[in-house]
């Protein structure tokens, strides 16, 4: 330790930075947590170190002991950490926080900054989280104020999402960033998500430090790695970092390495208040809490701010940093990551990518808001049919602290009343579906997913359609034209599934658009896909046909015209609306036949009534099955007097029918509702 | 339940918070003195009456040869060998103890009515010696009194008795004969493990009649393994032949734990499909009917006024008496089921002397009560009672359950009947339950319609449970 102090106050310049690095090296980790950022920024602020804004800062951090005064721009690195998933982004991002005593090595749970339980069950993260951390570092760029410690720079380390449904999310993100940690698995290499969101960090304009991790596996190939970031991306090799979270392997050239290549943030401290709103949760006790980055200006504890979203105003009743958990600080400046919490009632009203300022200035609202937009529909209905209100409450709580989910209620004649929830994307739904499910208890049947489709008549009326069954069989109207979302995929496989790959993407209606090699092994291809397409199975396909070695990934891309028609699913005649769905014209034949057999089988046989199912285009029934009637259903015999026995069956077989859902004459059970809905 | 002593049958009379009314007469045992509270909290218009105590007692008789593959009864397999019963130890001490059973049996009023109906059940009763079932008797006629026109009826089975024990019985007062044919093929009847053959079918067949008993049933069973249509109607056919007043029909139940439960699976070869073991249900119900017989019953079948009046209180709902093993009574309006060991019963019987065991209140809920009625009363071809049913439950739940059944009157499988039993169409029903108003003519009965309903019976009970306890 003692020769890494000496080391950082001797050699400032930056072209020395590579023998620091490799000095560092040496140096055990664990005794970096000794700077405990609390106790030396108080130190700071204690013996009054010459500072301009030294003393009003002071006076407003009163909450905490930490000074955020201390912190001009140059000394901020605001960066988050984007990788494809279980590459490691959590484990880094975990010894980040130990590395710099933000959290104690051993304490608090792995994945700290995946709070949900669904994050922490799929790797995945979610919801975006800030976490501030202090760092001494001895970097030429930071003034030093001629004093013999080590400057501290403060460093916000942003969590975004990775998956692209939250791509709108992870760009405002980035927005507040400088530079981003790209993590490439050292075995596994460049995945999709990994293309995905380079992409968008270089869209953003960001520093992008290439981190090579887990090289401690066995398998490791850095320098494969290496040539797949040249090839991919033309990142410099050279600049590559080599860890091991787990080991901790070249952990300590991290944060150096973010000091020193990321740069300051731009935002203008004598400028009006200009904030970024990155994300926001409910808390119970405090209300809407509000992830926020301020880009230009200074915000104060009791400012007043309004939403250039939406004209709202607003008193800032608490504002800090996440150091790892709120932490007041009575003040934000500019370049600092942090929170506060302004009285909104409602996570609805926190519109992401929103620009906060102050009262009576005008400022220009940062660029980049969009508001949601939902790609994907699925009725939710209640499981057990009469607890409406409960998954109604369920949902209002959820949504809460999903504001990006848009609620409607609606009914089926099949499934009762229920909700049209609309979704960014498929991984969206899923998340929204396991959360409602863990965290409220609801149980959900969740209907085939759909997309919003465009349909123009010959009367040149257009309607989008959310949910098939709203589609009427019959129109009076001729449909002169249909149009369906598409994607822009990338799907990157070891090159001996390539054939299997092509073949299902066309069996999808896919166009390729690019295919190429990153390298000998894997084989790198670009799909436009109608979005329709790959909403229920197509990764799962995906998966298995290359024994779980396919990543992808994808974006929104434009509306294309396709012959879509929709497809009714009738019971003696009636159509179950919850099974209605719009499917390519061409493949309306094939859809049809599975679902009406899928539904034979799933249906209990055992009705008093013979039951007809048809699969239908309009009027033209395109398959049809049978099953016959029950015959018998009778005991009989009540023995000595002895009716409990009976008494119990007949009990059972009343539950058994109170799980039923009529539709028309025919009662379905429950079970094949979920069986069909859930694999359709 | 074995803890306190018995609540006195008619102490809780003057407490009773409402004025006794009549009580209709199919649900009349439902509500009790002894559960007051029940009924208050049960529905708003709770009649409280002074239940009548049982007139109907049931006597288990749990012994037999061997214990037949389909057969899941609490029964004594007394084994093979031992033909003879007479001086079986096992039987006497079991008769001993029943007749204790029967005597510790907590009857205060005196005034108890004698009892209408007994029937010895089992197991095989006929194997029993008539001294022993004689000492039942006796201690019955003590302790409740006996009616000098009552019913008494007795299973027998084919080879456990001649024209001597059967002359025995008839004079002791037995006076119906359940007689356990179920089938007339050799080899049906091997399948089924029955301690007798076709012979001793036929044989038992002459003896009842040579003995000149007047009452009795034969009863059959179908959808045996290997069972042909052929088979059946040779059965039904020789069954008519042999003129009894009454058969009871039982469609094989496959239980777990026999030994049919471990080789066959319902409706899979070598028993009869679905199909065809409904039409087997069919067939019984269509000769018989040619024949002069009233399907009164889901499986039971009688020439006219030969109803099996026992069973009829269990259709009825009527409270009965139940002694021996694991029988199951209706006191109190309390069902309560004896325990099915031989030792535990003991102790039970010992219990009950020392008047540990408690009556137990029912705690019944109406619903609970409501669905007996149902699916007691919906087993017979006189149906559900809907005046006194909503007289009982409320009317609103009367018209939930025509609305309920509606559709199935259309389909045939319900037919709602008017005061003089004349079947209502569906269109009818349409203005009742349009308008909800008086129509000339309202449903009085609800009844399963015969053979189609009667086949769907648990499916269209359980609908109808899912109206009265949603």
């Amino acid at each position: 330790m003692g020769f890494l102090r000496r080391a950082s106050k001797t050699l400032k310049l930056s072209k020395y930075l590579p023998l620091l690095q490799a000095n560092s090296k040496f140096s055990p980790i664990s005794s970096l947590s000794r700077r405990n950022p609390l106790y030396s920024e108080f130190s700071y602020g204690h013996f009054g170190l010459s500072h301009a804004f030294c003393s009003h800062s002071r006076k407003n951090s009163k909450d905490s002991d930490i000074d955020l005064s201390q912190y001009p721009t140059e000394r901020i690195r605001n960066f988050s950490i984007i990788a494809h998933v279980d590459h490691g982004k959590s484990t880094l991002a975990d010894r980040l926080l130990e590395l710099t005593g933000t959290i104690k090595r051993g304490h608090g749970q792995p994945q700290y900054l995946d709070k949900l339980q669904v994050e922490r069950e799929r790797g995945i993260t979610v919801k975006a989280q800030t976490a501030t951390m202090f760092y001494k570092h001895n970097f030429h760029g930071a003034d030093n104020n001629g004093d013999h410690e080590e400057p501290s720079f403060l460093l916000n380390l942003i969590d975004t999402p990775g998956h692209v449904d939250f791509s709108y999310e992870v760009s405002r993100s980035l927005a507040a960033c400088q530079g981003a940690l790209l993590v490439v698995d050292a075995a596994q290499g460049v995945q999709a998500q990994t293309v995905a969101n380079f992409y968008l960090a270089f869209e953003s304009n960001l520093t992008i430090i290439p981190v090579i991790n887990k090289i401690d596996q066995p398998t490791a190939d850095p320098d494969r790695v290496k040539a797949q970031l040249k090839s991919m991306f033309d990142l410099d090799a050279s600049d590559a970092l080599l860890t091991s979270a787990k080991t901790g392997q070249g952990l300590e050239q991290v944060l150096p390495a973010v000091i020193e290549r990321i740069p300051p943030p731009p935002g203008k401290s004598n400028s009006p208040l200009r904030m970024l709103l990155l994300d926001s949760y409910y808390d119970e006790y405090k209300g809407v809490i509000c992830h926020v980055a301020v880009v230009d200006g200074m915000l104060g504890k009791g400012d007043k701010v309004l939403s250039a979203a939406t004209g709202q105003a607003y008193e800032i009743l608490d504002v800090g940093v996440m150091h790892p958990e709120l932490t007041p600080t009575g003040v934000l400046h500019t370049g600092q990551v942090g929170y506060v919490v302004t009285g909104m009632r409602s996570t609805k009203e926190a519109r992401i990518g929103d620009t906060l300022y102050h009262n009576r200035t005008i400022v220009e609202p940062l660029p980049g808001f969009k508001p949601a937009k939902h790609m994907v529909f699925s009725g939710l209905y209640p499981a057990d049919g009469c607890d409406f209100e409960e998954l109604n409450h369920a949902i209002e709580r959820l949504t809460c602290n999903d504001a990006s989910v848009s609620v409607i209620k609606e009914s089926s004649t099949a499934l009762g009343m229920g909700f049209r929830c609309g979704f960014l994307g498929l991984l969206h739904m899923d998340v929204f579906h396991q959360r409602l499910e863990q965290e409220h208890g609801a149980h959900v049947i969740s209907t085939i997913p759909t997309v919003p489709y465009i349909f123009e008549y010959s009367d040149g009326s257009k309607v989008e359609v959310q949910n098939p069954a709203t589609l009427p069989s019959n129109p009076k109207q001729r449909v002169a034209a249909c149009w369906e979302p598409t994607v822009l995929a990338t799907i990157i496989i070891p090159s001996e599934y390539v054939g299997a790959v092509i073949t299902l993407c066309s069996e999808r209606r896919g166009q390729q658009l690019e295919y190429s090699f990153i390298d000998s092994q894997r084989a790198f291809m670009k799909y436009q896909l109608p979005l329709r397409e790959i909403v229920v199975d197509f990764y799962n396909e995906l998966k298995s046909l290359t024994s779980g070695y396919a990543s992808f990934d994808y974006e929104d891309a434009e509306y294309q015209q396709s012959d879509m028609v929709k497809l009714d699913i009738l019971l003696n005649g009636q159509p179950v609306d919850a099974m209605a769905t719009i499917v390519h014209n061409l493949k309306a034949q094939r859809v049809g036949r599975a679902l009406v057999e899928k539904l034979k089988k799933h249906i209990d046989s055992r009705q008093m009534f013979e039951i007809t199912i048809q699969a239908a285009i309009g009027s033209k029934v395109i398959a049809r099955e049978t099953i016959s009637a029950m015959r018998k259903n009778v005991l009989a015999k009540c023995y000595g007097g002895d009716i409990s026995r009976k008494k119990k069956l007949l009990e059972k077989q009343k539950e058994g029918k109170k799980r039923m859902k009529r539709v028309g004459s025919v009662d379905i059970p429950q079970e094949a509702f979920h069986e069909l809905l859930k694999s359709s | 339940m074995l803890k306190s002593s018995f609540t006195p049958i008619f102490s809780t009379f003057p407490a009773k918070p409402l004025s006794p009314k009549p009580l209709p007469n199919a649900i009349f045992s439902c509500f009790t003195h002894t559960a007051p509270t029940v009924c208050q909290n049960a529905s708003p218009n709770t009649p409280t009456t002074i239940l009548p105590p049982p007139t109907s007692a049931y006597i288990h008789l749990p012994f037999c040869r061997k214990r037949c593959h389909y057969c899941d009864f609490t029964i004594v397999a007394l084994g093979s060998s031992s033909n003879q019963t007479e001086d079986d130890p096992r039987m006497i001490n079991y008769v001993q103890l029943l007749c204790r059973e029967i005597n510790a049996m907590k009857a205060e009023n005196k005034a108890n009515p004698p009892l209408e109906t007994v029937f010895f059940g089992g197991g095989t009763p006929s194997l029993v010696p008539p001294k022993l079932v004689s000492s039942i008797l006796d201690t019955l006629r003590l302790k409740f009194g006996l009616s000098s026109d009552s019913e008494i009826s007795m299973e027998m089975d084919p080879g456990t008795f001649d024209a001597k024990k059967m002359k025995d019985m008839m004079e002791l007062g037995v006076n119906r004969v359940s007689l356990g044919v179920q089938a007339f093929q050799e080899e049906l009847l091997k399948a089924c493990g029955r301690a007798h053959g076709l012979r001793e079918v036929y044989e038992a067949i002459e003896i009842v009649g040579s003995c000149g008993v007047e009452n009795w049933s034969m009863d059959l069973i179908s959808s045996l393994p290997h069972q042909t249509p052929e088979m059946w109607e040779e059965s039904l056919r020789l069954t008519v032949e042999a003129c009894p007043t009454h058969v009871s029909v039982y469609d094989l139940q496959v239980e777990q734990g026999t030994k049919f439960g471990l080789l066959y699976i319902p409706g899979e070869f070598p028993l009869p499909s679905e199909t065809r073991s409904s039409e087997f249900y069919r067939m019984a119900s269509r000769t018989l009917s040619d024949a002069g017989y009233n399907h009164y019953e889901i499986s039971s079948y009688c020439k006219s006024g030969y109803h099996c009046k026992h069973n009829l209180t269990y259709w009825k709902n009527k409270p009965f008496y139940a002694f021996g093993l694991g029988s199951a009574s209706y006191v109190d309006g309390v069902r309560f089921s004896r325990p099915k060991r031989m030792k535990e019963y003991m102790g039970y019987v010992e219990n009950l002397e020392n008047g540990l065991v408690d009556s137990c209140e029912s705690n019944r809920s109406a619903q609970d009560m409501a669905t007996d009625v149902l699916m007691l009363s919906l087993r017979t071809s006189r149906g559900l009672d809907l005046k006194s049913f909503g007289e009982e439950y409320g009317s609103s739940l009367v018209l939930a359950l025509c609305k309920a059944y509606k559709p199935y009157v259309e389909s045939g499988h319900v037919v709602f009947l008017d005061e003089q039993r004349r079947a209502m169409a569906a269109d009818e029903l349409n203005a009742l339950l349009v308008n909800e108003d008086k129509i000339e003519r309202s449903p009085a009965y609800i009844r399963l319609s015969d053979p189609d309903g009667f086949l769907l019976s648990n499916e269209l009970i359980s609908l109808a449970f899912a109206v009265v306890a949603p």
